[in-house]
């Protein structure tokens, strides 16, 4: 192995525990679903009870990644990198949507689905950012901001559909994220794991 | 010329590809557990371990053994005298690879 792919590794790791996406997405889908006050969901315990069991999902999943990928604790720079990505990206996009379409005076009220485009967009620079923009992540996360920011989402606030199409880019990101990481680091069974050794 | 020799030796404890391999993986993280360094190194459970005592024993890795979840963790971290090597043998072999081109 490379030099530079061994010392990526535990970066690479950590972006691409892609089944992570999935509750993730499905959060962010039922988001939009409780919003619009579909079924059951109209009912805001009905949303927390489903936030929990995905919360709840998301830790069974880091659970499988710590038993068949192992553990591993990301340089102080690294750790530096992805909290600078969420504390400066977040408010970011909040302002960018804002600013996009809202009903703030200030607001360009261009006639454009703000939410996934800026979160497209953000998410591109997270991956660029950890030096692990694939192929895939281009693809959707492109995609999702093109979608985003056509002018053809005129008429009734539009966040909703948006926050839909989010949860769908989120989802597929993850499993194609997984099945990088599956090409990358082996299949879940396919070494004689031990943690118990040296 | 000898002087120039001389700093041009590498480690051996180092260069040996498996354990160049760990420490370059470590180099790079604040620590990993026994798990992970199988996965990116690809080593056996028993290479991998006989790899870590020797270089545990040279005083380049510290090993902790812990219990997370009721189930045996090895957690694995470099030690400043393991940095410094592992720097200066990518460096050296940096220098031979100008030196041949």
């Amino acid at each position: 192995m490379e030099r530079r792919e061994l010392e990526s590794a535990a970066a690479t790791y950590a972006y691409l525990k892609g089944l992570l996406g999935i509750p993730g997405g499905l959060l962010a889908i039922l988001a939009a679903l409780g919003n619009w006050e579909w079924g059951p969901l109209r009912h805001t315990w009905v949303f927390l009870g489903a936030a929990l069991a995905l919360g709840a999902a998301a830790l069974l999943i880091s659970r499988y990644y710590a038993e068949h990928y192992g553990r591993v604790t990301l340089s102080r720079a690294q750790r530096r990198r992805a909290a600078a990505a969420v504390i400066v990206g977040a408010p970011l996009m909040f302002v960018a949507a804002l600013l996009l379409r809202s009903r703030a005076g200030w607001s360009l009220d261009l006639p454009v689905n703000a939410i996934p485009a800026t979160f497209a967009l953000l998410m591109l620079a997270t991956y660029a950012a950890g030096a692990v923009l694939r192929t895939h992540h281009v693809i959707i996360f492109g995609s999702l901001a093109v979608a985003g920011l056509l002018p053809v989402w005129d008429g009734a606030d539009p966040s909703n559909t948006g926050l839909v199409l989010v949860g769908v880019a989120i989802i597929a990101t993850g499993i194609f994220d997984h099945r990088l990481l599956v090409r990358r680091f082996g299949p879940p069974k396919g070494l004689k794991l031990s943690n118990a050794g040296a | 010329m000898p002087e120039r020799d001389e700093e041009l030796v590498l480690d051996r404890l180092i260069h040996e590809p498996g354990r160049l391999a760990i420490l370059t993986v470590l180099s790079s993280v604040e620590d990993a557990d026994f798990v992970f360094l199988q996965r990116t190194t690809g080593l056996t459970k028993g290479n991998l371990s006989s790899h870590l005592t020797k270089l545990e024993e040279a005083g380049l890795v510290k090993i902790e053994k812990r219990f997370i979840r009721k189930r045996p963790n090895t957690n694995v971290a470099l030690t400043a005298v393991g940095r410094q090597r592992i720097a200066n043998h990518w460096s050296q072999l940096e220098r031979l690879k100008n030196l041949s081109a």
